[in-house]
């Protein structure tokens, strides 16, 4: 066993704190307006996609968080595009997207030579080797998030709850939808590093359906939602190192536990 | 005060799955009327609400919103409306009655910046104004109907709109609640001159409080309160001839003389 304080005198556990606690922050936020949108699928779903932006990285020779990035960005854009023009329902335009991102990561992995150790990186989170590079991109877009956010905290909370309310009051509704829609993608491509591209929904969505067990206003609930999803994974960071299991899999056991023990708390009060 | 009309609707005409709701509808509202919007279940009220916010395409005619063709409006900061379906949220939805009312201060003019201390001033005002300041901090999921349709009404009119729209504000609530909120309309209608158009299912509530009604079954007849055959042949239109509304004066007595608009 390793002594969880010597830990912190190594600078790749600090990294693994930093972004984690980062990414687990913007996760927490976006994705109680992605649960209260009943949109919960499209981080599933971005995340998919988002393996054939890192397929195109790897293949590329450039950090696959940069491509993943574009291509996620671009996807959900096409998703909103499908649903306002009618084109498709929101879950199957995901669907769609989803076939087709993952399928062209296939397609890219084979011809780059096959599975490695990179691309398992990327599918179950390393979180213990983010590098410099890695840890500016996932501080950086966090940082663009929370600030995004932070200025139209009022319309995405308006829009939220009543998109046609919204619209009659003068909020630039698409618009907005757009740019949620761009912070999800951004969530899930920061996020991937952290706890995996299998995983990372749960990052998005377990912690706000921690805090809304809580039944409490919106101010309160998002800062729950926060510190329900950066506790978890400060515990599963340290727990995964002490007894050498994978860091991703805790981090989300730990989420889920959370959840359990806060929803039986709310039932037996 | 010059009478401007702040809805003109001429030769308007809506289809909804190939059916005719509204046929070659043409009206005036002028500024400070408080309009009852009646008629049977189904005749097309809410439809008619809802073209002249633009939230319906219409088939052919034209709906002026302050002088202006609503496709063109953009002056929404002037403009609310309470749905006859606001109240049928996510029941779980995590939203103080304080922060829900909060965001009726949203405008065109304010996107982007924080809500500043006089707009939590107006919210604070209005709660208490709609009597529900003491469920300030509660969350709108836990109110009882009649409570949350107050906190939609405080919503739209913490705007402080020239025109108010409200689809059936006080269905389902009782007697003395229903009152009271027209009362408060009333209030704000007369001292604020804010113009009020209101769909009701309460023909004396319409009579008693309102200046004009609108009755509305697929065509469209418009009558002032205050002419007595016109307004009962306008019912007769949208009801049926065996329809019959018995007028009188006094039924308004006691419930609303003291603040009875004229």
């Amino acid at each position: 066993m390793t002594d969880p304080i010597s830990l912190l005198g190594y600078r790749f556990f600090q990294y693994a704190l930093l972004g984690g606690s980062v990414a687990a922050l913007v996760c927490a936020l976006i994705g109680l307006f992605v649960i209260l949108r009943k949109e919960s699928m499209i981080g599933d779903g971005v995340a998919h996609i988002s393996f054939g932006g890192i397929a195109l990285g790897l293949f590329l020779g450039v950090n696959p968080l940069i491509t993943a990035l574009i291509v996620a960005v671009l996807s959900v854009l096409a998703i909103g595009y499908m649903r306002r023009h009618g084109l498709a329902q929101s879950d199957s335009a995901i669907a769609v997207m989803l076939a087709i991102g993952f399928s062209t990561g296939l397609i890219l992995i084979s011809l780059a030579g096959g599975f490695n150790v990179d691309l398992f990186s990327y599918l179950f989170g390393s979180i213990l080797t983010i590098s410099t590079t890695d840890l500016l991109i996932i501080t950086g877009l966090g940082l663009v998030s929370i600030v995004v956010v932070g200025v139209f905290y009022k319309e995405l909370l308006s829009i939220t709850f009543d998109e046609e309310a919204s619209r009659l009051m003068g909020v630039p509704v698409d618009l907005l939808s757009n740019i949620l829609n761009i912070l999800v993608a951004v969530t899930i491509v920061l996020s991937i590093k952290v706890v995996g591209m299998v995983l990372v929904a749960a990052l998005l969505v377990i912690p706000g359906l921690t805090a809304l067990q809580l039944g409490m206003k919106f101010r309160d609930t998002a800062l729950a939602a926060i510190l329900f999803g950066v506790v978890s994974v400060v515990i599963g960071v340290f727990a995964s190192a002490v007894f050498n299991v994978a860091t991703s899999g805790v981090i989300v056991f730990t989420l889920v536990a959370v959840f359990l023990v806060t929803a039986a708390w709310r039932r037996l009060t | 005060m010059e009478k401007q009309p702040v809805i003109e609707v001429e030769g308007v005409t809506i289809s909804r799955s190939g059916e005719r709701v509204i046929e070659d509808a043409s009206f005036k509202i002028i500024r400070g009327d408080f309009v009852g919007v009646v008629g049977p279940n189904g005749g097309g009220k809410t439809t008619l609400l809802k073209a002249v916010l633009g939230l319906l395409p219409r088939d052919s005619g034209m709906i002026k919103l302050l002088g202006t063709p609503v496709e063109q409006f953009r002056d929404w900061r002037r403009i609310a409306y309470v749905g006859q379906d606001s109240i049928n949220f996510d029941q779980s939805f995590p939203l103080s009655v304080r922060e829900l009312v909060s965001l009726g201060r949203i405008n065109g003019e304010n996107i982007g910046h924080r809500l500043v201390t006089e707009d939590w001033r107006h919210v604070d005002e209005m709660l208490e104004f709609m009597g529900i300041a003491d469920l300030s901090e509660k969350r709108i999921g836990q109110l009882s109907g009649g409570q949350k349709q107050r906190v939609f009404v405080a919503k739209a009119m913490v705007r402080y709109p020239d025109v108010l729209f409200l689809d059936e504000p006080v269905a389902g609530v009782d007697p003395e609640t229903q009152e009271r909120f027209y009362m408060k309309l009333s209030n704000l209608n007369a001292q604020k001159g804010t113009t009020i158009i209101n769909v009701s299912h309460d023909l004396s509530s319409v009579f008693c409080r309102m200046n004009r009604v609108i009755c509305v079954n697929r065509k469209i007849n418009v009558a002032d309160i205050g002419d007595e055959a016109g307004f009962t042949t306008a019912l007769k239109k949208a009801y049926g001839d065996h329809f019959h509304f018995v007028f009188h004066e006094h039924m308004c007595e006691g419930l609303f003389e003291d603040d009875r608009p004229d």
